[in-house]
């Protein structure tokens, strides 16, 4: 169905060009001096044409499903609603939306099928509405594009505005992006916050996010205080820069200063070959070979480390970062001034006193700066944690211990659950608001650091 | 003229300057060691990863399969609808028949278990393609239950204490009788890339995953290909230099540091909640990681643009061509292999992306390979976050695989962005 | 201004400090520096002049080892300072530079205080036994620099906030500051305006009492009012070594005398 609406499109598209060309051609051989060339005059039909009608299409299809399941959904008599929460009522959806699919599982209750009924008949109706608003826009369009046609006509300049405004578009995109996350995040977070105290969000030392199952249960309310779970990201990215920072900048250092361009040559695409791991792998390293090494060193020191403990997913994470670390590192020694090197060799410095005491100091803005996006790494990465780290938020900062973290109980409430009505769900809008805040002004005071030091020495 | 009161008068030959120079040269030389042991840690921990992951993974290759006659008796398989045959029980005689010692009912379930679960469904479509077949006896080779493919594989010691292991003795005898008369196999694990996903290990394969991951690349591409250029042109070529702009950039540049599972959460609310796009389809994986991809895609936009000499320009511009003609005409085709390079390496990392397909329900358990960007899928990643979290034994080996081939893509997509970068490499 | 002055001749009394001997210098491929024998003499200012890219300054790296720091660099020849070969196995290039000073052509504290800059040298060879000392160091030279009397009140802030000529006299301080033998500055003025660039003449000229001193320098007429001797370089060959008197006046070869008088460079 859409796709002949599509080929429909293409065909008018394709028409409209040919038309508004040869017209523009025989305004030529007729002795006429066009202003734009015929090609285009043909694209400025496709502009009139093809373009709203695929744009339009777009937004109707976008907005049709909302639009007709509001409406099914305000057929239904309060009687039919009766009692519902917002969870029942959605799940009546879904079955009235399978059964309009035509699977009927059990016996349905009549007003059900009327509903399914309507649903596909409104389903029919909306696919014949736009079909036919479709060829009205291709009609009309044809017929603009076909009396604009002149010497005279600007069409280049038409069709330069176009495009522009297309690029301009574009360009907003990355700002919509933004504004999206932004919304969408407050918004369900203020959801959650008419259930659950903002005081009680951000100062609770206790997370337990389960729902309810029967009314009378212990503990039925959960409890949303996420400052356990912070701690826990806090304990992981702490073991993954003790991990990556040393390593890190001890690698840059030794590549920058110390190595034969041979070896650095092979060693640096290494480190990029470590970078483009995708970090779903890394996880399953963690589990694999880093947490049963770990078990088993522990166990023959008499050590007794968790299965999940916070050093495997915290040490994986910090091998990732590795590569992180050290370019950002190499970057910074690399934009201190060769001057300064020289400076300090010509007055005797050996190589090391000159890294350490020279060149190391004068970079240290830089590195720092890279260090800070290392964090927001950290804190923002969510595959190796959701694999390695544990589930349950402890108040401790012992890393032989399984801590949890932001992203892990982002993942793990949301997995599997489709609607957003209760505490349990909407508690990880609340953790990604933060988890975006606290990012956020991480990246920009990282890039600001790394900008003014860019500056410094330009 | 001033002398120079004051200054220390240094014998440059005192022994004790040459003592303290050798300490100084000691500690460069520990700086030096320590930052080849960094190195080298670093490394090392990639060859561990790549090791590791190879080791385990390559058993998953290799898949143990046994020889069986099947007696394809008319009276089981209906002749007009062979489809509805009876193909368990003939899986099951087929085996039965090599132990006619064994009539103990709980050792025969246990012999049934030898065979996987998907023989029957093979024999079946077998069958059905062939359907003279019927009333006749027919050769297979069919794979076995995971638990004897470990044993195959050596990934189950026999030596161990009977109740630690999987298989008893018995079991372990009967396969043990099979091999010894030649039956058993390992061919190439096809299944690994022609099959879906499967709740057996042996049967379960990586097709769905794959085709889920084109298809959301696809996605991916078609939408952040054309939006990433024509936005980074107009903010190299065309955008006006104020405060408007400069917001654009300073997003574009948190963009692509946000953590990707917030991509996920903005999917999750605005995709499924406010437009209703179907959960669990490529379609919205594709639209979601092409989010993500399009900062990389601008910023590779914008560095390609500005290579371009503005003496091209210039020239186009002297000869009367609009600032459109211009970009169109001579600036684009001059940035094109430096954007695809740029494109193909925020597609390999679109391809790796895991967790916010989580998000959106991209980790179901589909059987069933996708046909189209509205089929509920699996991807790449996310079918080794499955795997990986499947509590079978043979899936730890295949989690590996899976990993395996997601690197090989990772790798060819990478070496082809290179390639680019290197054969249009141009110097002005 | 453009009048070249020339001093008296100093009578060759000094002895020699410096000896080179069929240097030759090879960047890669590339034969910088051909066959070059030259004596430096103590106490006296030294001026390698020539067009740019001749290999003055290359050879001047020569001397304290600097082309070392440079991967493809390869030097072969003997050059002798005080009679010891100092590319000799056993001379450590670290002992050599701080005997060997130097200052470049673009003024180049570290991004540290005045006194740290100037206490770099000190500290690190392990100069001062004690603060007092590493005090006198420092103030010494900074008075032979002609600084102190600017910084003495700015010891403890950054030596990059310093204006261009007292940056480079802080560069020159720092680099007298392990009591050099030797001072080779590259080009020390060429970053700085007129009355900087006075100023450190007049310095270089004081400073000659105590080091051997050899600048490079595209200006003549500088190398005419600061030197004693010339060497005249040209595409890799020193084409003429003497008084610098004599070679103003009297040059013998005819590509120094197309040179003094502006026919190239």
């Amino acid at each position: 169905m859409l796709g002949y609406l599509l080929l429909v499109i293409l065909i008018a598209s394709a028409l409209g060009y040919l038309f508004n060309y040869y017209s523009a051609r025989r305004l030529t051989a007729s002795g006429e001096k066009l202003h734009s060339l015929a090609g285009f005059h043909g694209v400025y039909a496709i502009c009139l044409t093809g373009l709203p009608a695929f744009i339009f299409v777009l937004l109707w299809l976008l907005f049709q499903e909302s639009v007709i399941e509001a409406i099914v959904a305000g057929g239904l008599s309060e009687a039919e609603l009766a009692g519902m929460d917002e969870g029942q009522k959605s799940l009546l959806m879904a079955e009235i939306r399978s059964a309009a699919q035509g699977n009927v599982f059990g016996e349905p209750k009549p007003f059900m099928m009327a509903a399914a009924e309507s649903l596909n008949n409104l389903r029919t109706t909306a696919w014949m509405a736009l079909s036919v608003c479709v060829v009205a826009i291709l009609g009309l369009g044809m017929f603009l594009a076909r009396r604009k046609i002149s010497a005279a006509f600007r069409a280049r300049q038409a069709v330069e505005k176009v495009v522009s405004g297309f690029m301009i578009f574009c360009a907003l995109v990355a700002i919509v992006t933004t504004l999206g996350i932004i919304l969408s995040l407050v918004y369900e977070s203020l959801r959650f916050f008419d259930r659950v105290p903002i005081s009680e969000f951000l100062f609770g030392l206790n997370w337990e996010p389960q729902i309810p199952i029967r009314e009378d249960q212990v503990a039925a309310s959960g409890a949303f205080g996420w400052l356990p779970v912070l701690l826990g990201t806090l304990v992981i990215t702490v073991v993954a820069l003790v991990v990556a920072v040393p390593i890190g900048i001890f690698s840059a250092i030794y590549l920058n200063e110390f190595a034969s361009p041979t070896l650095r040559a092979v060693a640096k695409p290494l480190l990029e070959l470590l970078a483009g791991v995708p970090t779903v792998v890394y996880g399953f390293f963690a589990i694999l070979v880093v947490a049963p090494a770990l078990r088993s060193a522990g166990a023959s020191l008499g050590i007794d480390i968790a299965p999940n403990t916070a050093l495997a997913a915290g040490g994986v994470m910090g091998i990732m970062l590795i590569p992180f670390i050290s370019s950002f590192t190499d970057d910074a020694l690399n934009a201190v001034p060769r001057s300064l090197r020289d400076g300090s060799l010509a007055l005797g410095a050996t190589r090391g006193e000159t890294v350490m005491k020279v060149m190391f100091p004068a970079a240290i803005p830089g590195i720092s700066g890279g260090i800070l996006l290392a964090v927001s790494r950290a804190i923002g990465e969510t595959m190796i944690v959701v694999m390695a780290a544990g589930l349950i938020a402890k108040m401790t900062v012992n890393p032989l211990d399984s801590v949890t973290t932001v992203t892990v109980q982002i993942v793990t409430l949301l997995i599997g659950d489709t609607e957003f009505d209760n505490p349990k769900t909407l508690a990880a809008f609340a953790l990604g608001l933060m988890l975006f805040i606290v990012t956020l002004m991480l990246n920009v005071l990282a890039l600001t650091i790394v900008r003014k030091y860019r500056e410094a020495y330009d | 003229m001033t002398d120079i009161p004051n200054l220390p008068n240094i014998d440059w030959k005192d022994p004790a300057l040459a003592v303290r120079l050798k300490r100084r040269n000691g500690k460069d030389n520990w700086l030096c060691w320590a930052g080849l042991g960094a190195l080298g840690a670093a490394c090392l921990t990639l060859v561990i990863l790549l090791a590791s992951l190879l080791v385990s993974g390559l058993p998953a290759f290799t898949q143990t399969h046994v020889t069986l006659d099947f007696e394809i008796l008319a009276e089981k398989v209906p002749a007009d609808d062979p489809g509805k045959g009876k193909f368990r029980t003939i899986v099951r005689d087929a085996i039965y028949a090599h132990f006619p010692d064994i009539t103990n009912r709980r050792e025969k379930r246990a012999l049934a278990g030898m065979i996987s679960n998907g023989a029957q469904y093979e024999l079946r479509d077998y069958v059905i393609d062939n359907p003279d077949l019927i009333g006749s006896t027919v050769s297979l080779r069919v794979p076995v239950s995971d638990p004897y493919d470990q044993l195959a594989k050596g990934l189950i010691d026999p030596q161990t204490p009977e109740e630690n292991r999987r298989l008893k003795d018995a079991e372990i005898a009967n396969f043990d009788a099979l091999a010894d008369k030649g039956l058993i196999s390992k061919p190439l694990n096809l299944a690994l890339i022609a099959n879906a996903d499967s709740r057996f290990p042996e049967l379960a394969g990586l097709s769905g995953a794959l085709w889920g991951s084109f298809y959301a690349l696809l996605v991916c591409f078609l939408i952040s290909f054309p939006v990433g250029i024509a936005a980074g042109i107009y903010l190299e070529e065309f955008a006006p230099k104020n405060r408007f702009t400069d917001l654009i950039e300073v997003n574009i540049n948190n963009l692509a540091a946000v953590p990707s599972v917030v991509f996920g959460l903005l999917a999750l609310v605005a995709f499924i909640g406010w437009f209703g796009l179907p959960r669990s389809a490529p379609l919205l994986g594709g639209m979601t990681l092409s989010l993500m991809t399009l900062p990389t895609i601008i910023i590779a936009t914008r560095i390609a643009v500005q290579a371009v000499p503005p003496s091209i320009r210039d020239a186009a511009l002297g000869l009367g061509a609009s600032r459109h003609q211009v970009v169109t005409g001579h600036v684009l085709p001059l940035a094109i292999p430096g954007i695809l390079t740029g494109t193909i390496i925020g597609l390999a990392r679109a391809l790796g992306e895991t967790a916010p397909l989580l998000l959106i329900g991209m980790n179901a358990f589909i059987t069933q390979a996708p046909d189209s960007v509205m089929d509920p899928a699996t991807a790449l990643p996310t079918q080794i976050f499955i795997w990986a979290d499947s509590p079978e034994r043979g899936f730890v080996s295949r989690t590996s695989a899976a990993i395996c081939v997601l690197l090989a893509f990772l790798i060819v997509m990478n070496g082809l962005a290179i390639y680019l970068r290197k054969r249009f490499e141009r110097h002005w | 201004m453009d009048q070249i002055t020339i001093r008296e001749p100093v009578v060759q009394t000094q002895p020699v400090k410096a000896t080179a001997r069929g240097v030759d210098v090879y960047y890669a491929d590339n034969h910088a520096i051909k066959n070059v024998d030259i004596d430096i003499l103590d106490k006296t200012v030294t001026a390698f002049i020539g067009p740019s890219g001749c290999g003055k300054s290359t050879f001047l790296r020569c001397l304290n080892r600097m082309n070392d720091t440079i991967d493809i660099c390869r030097v072969t020849g003997d050059i002798l300072l005080d009679g010891e070969d100092i590319y000799h196995r056993s001379v450590d290039p670290a002992l050599l530079r701080a005997r060997v000073g130097m200052v470049f052509q673009k003024p180049n504290p570290f991004p540290k205080s005045v006194y740290d800059n100037v206490a770099y040298g000190p500290r690190i060879h392990g100069l001062a036994a004690n603060k007092a000392e590493l005090d006198n160091i420092v103030e010494a030279s900074l008075r032979g620099a002609s600084l102190w009397e600017e910084a003495k009140d700015r010891l403890d802030q950054p030596g990059t906030g310093l204006s261009g000529g007292q940056q480079q006299r802080l560069c020159i301080a720092r680099a007298i500051a392990t009591a050099p033998e030797v001072l080779l500055m590259d080009e020390p003025c060429s970053a700085l305006d007129p009355i900087a660039t006075a100023r450190i003449e007049e310095l270089i000229d004081e400073l000659r009492q105590n080091f051997a001193i050899v600048i490079v320098t595209h200006s003549m007429q500088q190398a005419a009012r600061v030197s004693q001797k010339t060497a005249f370089f040209h595409l890799g060959d020193m084409v003429e070594y003497g008084e610098t008197t004599a070679m103003f006046t009297n040059p013998e070869d005819k590509r120094t005398q197309d040179y003094i008088t502006g026919r190239f460079g």
